[in-house]
């Protein structure tokens, strides 16, 4: 198990390689100009230069990334381009607001799915079922920012249930916190709870169908032990995968909801990074997604073992 | 910053004129308390004059910093920590400085400290205020009190440049504590009305009430706090939850609606910038100045004003508006559409438009290129993400361009950098001996009837070559709850908060 880990960890190194290689060269081929956002409506040719010669993008691309390789081989992310803070601490900082939202969003959305996925499945061509499945089409259908213009005109702007964006941080007052990501958390975590709830349906029909299952039955099991303890437990291997998915992808997946309600997160510090050519940061957000992602599948996989004990990593 | 600060401000900024002008709004007795929440329509990046180019940068300093020069609502130069002021030579200007002023660390404000600021204005590598203090060869301390700025040559704009950035002063002692954060939690720099406490980017900027501020009394409020909010609709939604009190912008098609609803105050009056597109002399087809004429012949800025811009603000017609005392009110060169002038000018030929992906501008984009057509000129649209638009234009790499300008003070700072030969902002490549002469001569005397003439002849020039088509003045405006009281609203678009109070 350890030694798996550790080849799963050492196998990490030339994905993150590859993608340092990416995101670099991807940020630093996109037209724009730093110096130009970054001196706005005080531009002179000198400044520019200046700022240029200041950030070494006066250099050769592969002589820019080498330096920025050796700095990050060292942990330096460097600092903002626009803010002159800290990369890390630029990060460290938004990071809990993101990771509230995104455990909410996901909490949300197993809330909604796994119920009224198990129950499209069992009762399959129900009016239930057919109701699931329109929730499904139209929380994959309806995109995260208009689901979240519509929950602030109504429950914030019309019935004054909740505030408008902004965030408080949870250790300083929970219940102020939970007010706050509620609709925040609805929109972002609405898509990923319809295809939760799809891969629940339909994973639950095909081991409803198996044969352990029809035995269970015929032991005569009550109705809640075969669903919940034999069908539910395996049918979501599948789900796991994709929450697992959805869990490494937080930090995009944020993007555009955290910039819809002003929530002080990462995905909207991205935002404002890649508009503002902010380089520096950037590039530390996609690798840290990036991560994310790898830690993600590598958690997956570990999580299958405990959900399926046939599985076995030797 | 110049686009942003444009798309987002003037073009929304293009709210309402006609709601009265500038000045105060309420005359109730103030009352202590309380705090107030503004809206930011964008992230700050810096809290230091030095480094800053943004707008609602600008729109903070003015509630931390004091300038050594201050404006009222018709742009007269009124004393700030400058108490009088003698430019009766024009290389050597003696400044009587505020006596027993303390910044808010509780050091003092004096001749040093005016010198030790001008000095790292003009001396820091990343120093943004270089330009501004180009023409200050060095500050003499003469005592305490009084202080002698030493020019290279006349600069009648330097005034009107210490209202701003370059007239901000900061405790140097808080300067040199906060080290290379400074820029990120100035804490105690400041002698203006309030002070800063907390800077959580993206979430809130905190500031308190300076219970020391040299101006007895004042200010009312315990303190700010700024949201970045940077859609104009969600301001909008924010304001109408409460959870922001004031705001500079919202959507022009929104004004009225705001107007309308007795819980809310909108007032405005007409703001300092100019709206409108640079067209390319240096390359075709606008190297042909008849079709730069043809263009500005066809544009239908009265149908902009009232299609686009929802009547807010007036219909523009050169770079100085009419809030400045150089407003030229019969330059109308171009007026009313005149799509068979046009015609007869240049037609038969096509050019590209760039502009940002803002639905306002592409609105804007679609209905001068029905304008255009009527004359039988094609104007193809070319959306772009804002920094490759910015870069573009400014590396002359356009035929058209949609740009804005906030606007500065003095009308050097809407003339200059624009169209003097080589200037910072002269993307169209414009070139006019004779508007040079102008400008230059503008700049440096300071007879104002004198400089008046040279605008009025310079913006003449320029309008009639056509290297930028003018099409709107937009307005500043106080958009804010009626709980808002006291507020002064300016034509620089700056929110000042000191001598507000809630009711």
């Amino acid at each position: 198990m350890l030694t798996y880990v550790l080849r799963r960890l050492l196998l990490m190194l030339p994905v993150a390689f590859l993608v340092t290689v990416g995101v670099f060269m991807l940020i630093h081929l996109t037209p724009g100009d730093p110096a130009l956002i970054v001196l706005g409506e005080d531009r002179s040719p000198q400044a520019i230069a200046a700022i240029h010669q200041q950030l070494g993008l006066d250099k050769p691309i592969y002589v820019q990334y080498v330096i920025w390789l050796g700095r990050i081989a060292h942990g330096d992310f460097g600092r903002s381009i626009t803010t002159h803070q800290p990369v890390g601490t630029a990060i460290t900082e938004r990071l809990p607001a993101t990771l509230e939202l995104g455990t909410a969003a996901l909490l949300w959305s197993l809330i909604i799915a796994i119920p009224l996925g198990t129950i499209a499945a069992v009762k399959r061509g129900s009016l239930a079922d057919y109701i699931a499945t329109g929730i499904t089409v139209a929380g994959v259908s309806l995109p995260n920012f208009f689901i979240g213009v519509v929950l602030i005109f109504v429950l914030s702007v019309s019935l004054r249930l909740f505030p408008f964006g902004g965030y408080i941080p949870l250790g300083q007052d929970p219940v102020e916190s939970l007010h706050h990501v509620v609709l925040p958390a609805i929109a972002l975590g609405t898509a990923g709870a319809a295809i939760n709830m799809r891969f629940t349906r339909s994973s639950m029909i095909e081991v409803l169908n198996n044969d352990y299952v029809r035995t269970a039955w015929a032991k005569g099991a009550s109705w809640q032990r075969v669903i919940f303890i034999h069908a539910l437990k395996n049918a979501l291997i599948p789900v796991v995968t994709i929450v697992g998915l959805q869990i490494g992808g937080i930090i995009e997946g944020a993007v555009v909801t955290e910039t819809v309600f002003t929530w002080p997160g990462v995905g909207r510090l991205a935002v404002e990074s890649i508009s503002d050519r902010d380089y520096t940061v950037v590039q530390a957000i996609v690798l840290l997604a990036a991560f994310s992602y790898m830690l993600a599948n590598l958690l997956v996989d570990l999580v299958y073992r405990w959900v399926d004990p046939r599985i076995s990593y030797s | 910053m110049r686009r942003v600060g444009l798309a987002a401000a003037c073009l929304v900024m293009v709210v309402a004129c006609g709601s009265g002008g500038g000045g105060n709004n309420q005359s109730a007795t103030p009352k202590h308390g309380g705090t107030a929440t503004i809206a930011l329509e964008s992230e700050l990046r810096t809290l230091d004059p030095l480094d800053s180019s943004l707008l609602v940068e600008r729109e903070v300093f003015y509630n931390m910093y004091d300038s050594l020069f201050t404006i009222d609502p018709s742009l007269s130069i009124k004393p700030g920590l400058v108490k009088s002021w003698d430019t009766s030579d024009p290389v050597n200007y003696k400044f009587t400085l505020q006596s027993g002023v303390k910044y808010q660390d509780g050091t003092p404000f004096n001749a040093q400290s005016v010198k030790d600021n001008i000095t790292r204005y003009k001396t820091t590598a990343n120093s943004r205020r270089k330009s501004d203090l180009a023409s200050v060869s060095s500050v003499e301390v003469v005592d305490d009190t009084h202080v002698t700025f030493h020019l290279k040559k006349p600069d009648a704009t330097l005034l009107a440049t210490l209202v701003d950035r370059a007239g901000m002063m900061l405790s140097m002692a808080a300067v040199q504590k906060g080290g290379q954060n400074f820029s990120l939690a100035p804490m105690n720099a400041g002698s203006g009305p309030f002070q800063f406490v907390e800077w959580k980017r993206n979430d809130h900027l905190n500031l308190t009430k300076n219970p020391s501020y040299w101006k007895s009394g004042l200010p009312y409020l315990d303190g700010l706090t700024y949201r970045a909010i940077p859609d104009v609709n969600a301001i909008l939604a924010a304001l109408k939850t409460g959870d922001i009190d004031i705001a500079r912008t919202i959507a022009a098609k929104d004004v009225a609606g705001l107007k309308a609803d007795s819980g809310f105050i909108y007032r405005s009056t007409p703001a300092l910038g100019f709206n409108g597109f640079e067209l390319n002399t240096g390359a075709p087809p606008f190297n042909d100045p008849a079709k730069r004429k043809a263009v500005a012949l066809a544009i239908d800025r009265y149908a902009i004003l009232k299609n686009i811009n929802f009547n807010i603000g007036v219909v523009g017609y050169g770079p100085i508006p009419p809030s400045s005392w150089a407003f030229d009110s019969n330059e109308k060169i171009y007026d009313h559409a005149n799509p068979t002038a046009a015609k007869n000018t240049a037609t038969g030929f096509s050019f590209m438009y760039k502009t940002t992906s803002d639905p306002v501008l592409q609105q804007l984009a679609q209905l001068m290129q029905a304008e255009l057509a009527a004359a039988g000129i094609t104007m193809n649209i070319q959306t772009e993400e804002f920094a490759t638009y910015q870069q573009e234009c400014a590396n002359h790499q356009f035929q058209a361009c949609g740009v804005n300008w906030s606007g500065r003070i003095d009308p050097d700072g809407n003339t200059y950098a624009w169209w003097h030969t080589g200037g910072d902002f002269n993307d169209s490549l414009y070139s006019n001996s004779q508007v040079d002469a102008w400008l230059e001569d503008a700049r440096t005397t300071t007879d104002q009837a004198k400089r008046k003439q040279d605008y009025d002849n310079a913006q003449k020039q320029i309008v009639a070559d056509a290297p930028y088509v003018f099409s709107v003045f937009g307005v500043s405006a106080q958009i804010s709850s009626t709980k808002i009281q006291g507020f002064t609203l300016y034509p620089d678009l700056m929110i000042r908060m000191g001598e507000v109070w809630k009711s």
